[in-house]
């Protein structure tokens, strides 16, 4: 019983922090709406037992990822102009009815699309498989982390050590040169 | 799966009793109905003791400061002046509740009641003894540092939300800060949760004894060191002073929530002095042995055997010491905040940054390698109980 | 209740609402919102597959990567976005039309 109210009010903030983000029209409000909608996910997680997954959710993107968002919309937010270098009148930030018509058309060949793999899912519920009552993962993930995964967890690590780096040499201010 | 406060509560006759009772009444099984009961009377408990402990933490803030200066400090209202908070809090609700005209509503009024979710989020996986934790997660420490993250979100919209530069400024400075220093902190978590063996609190402290040298804090010299910077990075997350940049009086007004007044204005402040209580209840676990207490008395086996009491009763007894102990070191912990407050001058931010970035980041690295080091080489023993063997074993050969 | 269909399902409601704030905003941030939407709509797939399909733990580590770099992901793409406005004045995805300066 727990566990289905969990999931219905996990699943619920998921989708409405998802589609609240669609139709906002402010981006720091929608960034907080996203946050909503990751929190979703983190609860998400949680009822099917991947205690470890809802953490790391939790800590990377409540933590890290939506304060950099939030940094970013303040850091450049505010001096939009709709008049771009051509004299001509931009499309506005947040969407029109053209872009949101495209998108809604997009949308809908993508579902075709992913429908169409997911439907032996959905049209078959009797899944064979035994469904095990959920245990603690955290030792299995560090095993599997440090043995059969080993060369992704070393790989991921020299890529975040090359995206902290990136960032850092991407975002520095250069000096003026005087010549 | 995890231990909880129900299943504590569980090992008593009288519930097992209780239970079968409502079954046969209600016509259905009644455990998770008397669980969620239990719960949701738990809750409660924590969050009304420690919305007062962070009421009483505003008074010890200036009885402690008026002390430290040599004045009296607050003494009209009541005995000692205790029921000052109260006074705080009926006059901050009765104050208009004022919005700025410029300022963002949505966000303006999301922005205390994310930094309080966030803290109160905390409390679930607070050890207060080891049969009084709300839920004993398996990832309880993560889960902890992942939730505290949120204030720094409130602060930051707060900030933004306003519509003031001072606002903005002290908004800013507070998020920085706030991730900042949580690199330090949870590497630091980290050294620890290595000498531990696993990342819930039940592990944590279960590692640990009742005497000083059986606490993390004396394992190795490592986590000695890990201490320190586990406290002042801790001391930075909750924007306490020497850090408190984002509400630099003298610069910015009061930082963050200079537009803020009445009952947002104290949702903001009361969030403030439970994550103080948070952290020190943090390093209390993973430093100073928790809610362990010498000799065995919590678990009540001694008192059981020696005085023959009742299992359950030696038992709720030994929960009570446990929480005594466990407060008294975390509320020793809190008095140093205070202290260190009305001690130290306000750095200055590149300051600030300097020392996150240049001494506690590469000191706190150190520690974890040092910590993994020291387990691998000395098989996981402290450095008490490696003197001991070497006495044990020079004694003996003479 | 908690079934594969239903984790399908709002993963599926997840990648298209991704899909529909990528395509729909013209600002560059609002694109990274999507994105991440959309990594989390895979993430949850891979966990929810584990459950109810093999029950070893290898979806987990992959939704761990995917988290792992799609924080990567977001640091680098503020980077530039950063970047891109001190030169321009403008996070319009439009005006990042030309390869050099």
């Amino acid at each position: 019983m727990f566990t289905n109210t969990l999931f219905l009010l996990s699943a619920a903030l998921t989708l409405g922090g998802a589609i609240a983000v669609v139709y906002s029209q402010n981006l720091m409000h929608a960034c907080i709406y996203l946050l909503a909608s990751f929190f979703g996910v983190a609860g998400l997680y949680a009822c099917i037992g991947a205690d470890f997954l809802a953490a790391t959710q939790l800590v990377v993107y409540a933590g890290g990822v939506v304060i950099l968002m939030l940094f970013a919309i303040m850091l450049t937010g505010g001096t939009g102009n709709n008049i771009n270098r051509y004299g001509l009148e931009k499309i506005a930030a947040m969407g029109n009815k053209k872009t949101y018509f495209f998108a809604g058309i997009t949308a809908i060949l993508a579902s075709l699309i992913v429908l169409k793999i997911i439907a032996n899912v959905l049209k078959d519920q009797s899944t064979t498989a035994v469904i095990t009552a959920n245990a603690p993962t955290v030792e299995r993930i560090g095993t599997l982390l440090a043995t059969d995964h080993i060369l992704a967890f070393e790989i991921s690590s020299v890529m975040l050590l090359g995206a902290l780096i990136g960032a850092a040499v991407i975002s520095r201010p250069r000096k003026e040169r005087h010549d | 799966m995890n231990s909880t406060v129900v299943t504590y509560l569980s090992q008593s006759k009288e519930l097992t009793n209780a239970i079968s009772w409502l079954t046969k009444a209600l016509g259905f099984d009644a455990s998770s109905l008397v669980a969620f009961v239990i719960f949701l009377v738990a809750c409660l408990i924590v969050v009304g003791v420690m919305s007062t402990i962070g009421g009483l933490g505003t008074y010890a803030e200036r009885k402690i400061s008026a002390d430290l200066q040599m004045r009296i400090g607050p003494n009209r209202v009541g005995p000692y002046g205790i029921l000052q908070f109260l006074a705080d809090g009926v006059k901050m609700i009765l104050k208009e509740d004022i919005i700025p005209s410029g300022a963002d509503r949505f966000t303006f009024m999301l922005a205390p009641f994310l930094c309080l979710v966030g803290v109160f989020a905390t409390l679930a996986v607070i050890p207060f003894s080891s049969g009084f934790i709300l839920a004993d997660l398996n990832v309880g420490i993560f889960y902890l540092v992942g939730m505290a993250s949120l204030v720094g979100v409130g602060v930051f919209l707060g900030g933004y939300a306003s519509n003031s530069k001072w606002s903005m400024l002290g908004g800013m400075r507070g998020a920085s800060q706030i991730i900042s220093y949580e690199i330090p902190a949870t590497i630091t978590i980290i050294s620890i949760v290595l000498l531990a063996g696993g990342l819930s609190m039940g592990t944590l402290i279960g590692g640990q004894g009742g005497m000083p040298q059986e606490w993390y804090l004396f394992h190795n010299p490592f986590a000695f060191v890990g201490f320190f910077v586990f406290f002042i990075a801790a001391l930075a997350e909750t924007n306490r002073a020497p850090f408190d940049l984002p509400e630099a009086e003298s610069e910015l007004v009061s930082g963050y929530h200079t537009e803020y007044s009445g009952m947002r204005f104290g949702l903001f402040a009361l969030a403030e002095y439970i994550e103080v209580f948070v952290v020190c209840g943090v390093a209390t676990a993973l430093f100073l042995g928790g809610y362990k207490v010498p000799f065995d008395l919590g678990t009540g086996a001694i008192l059981v055997e020696k005085l023959g009491m009742d299992e359950m009763l030696a038992k709720n007894i030994g929960q009570l010491l446990e929480m005594g102990a466990f407060f008294t070191k975390t509320f020793a912990l809190y008095y140093v905040v205070i202290w260190v407050r009305w001690t130290l001058p306000r750095l200055r931010v590149d300051q600030l940054m300097t020392l996150c970035w240049k001494y506690l980041t590469p000191i706190a690295i150190f520690n974890l390698l040092g910590c993994a080091v020291w387990m691998y080489a000395f098989d996981g023993k402290s450095i008490y109980s490696l003197i001991f063997e070497t006495a044990a074993t020079v004694a003996g050969h003479h | 209740m908690i079934n594969l269909g239903s984790y399908l399902g709002i993963s599926f409601a997840l990648f298209i609402c991704g899909i529909l704030v990528m395509i729909a905003r013209k600002n560059i941030i609002a694109i990274l919102l999507g994105i991440e939407l959309i990594l989390n709509a895979s993430a949850l797939n891979f966990a929810a597959y584990t459950k109810f399909s093999n029950n070893n733990l290898d979806g987990h580590i992959l939704s761990l990567f995917i988290i792992v770099t799609a924080a990567a992901e977001a640091a680098v793409g503020l980077g530039i976005v950063i970047r891109f406005f001190q030169l321009r004045e403008s996070i319009h995805i439009d005006d990042a039309a030309s390869l050099q300066n």
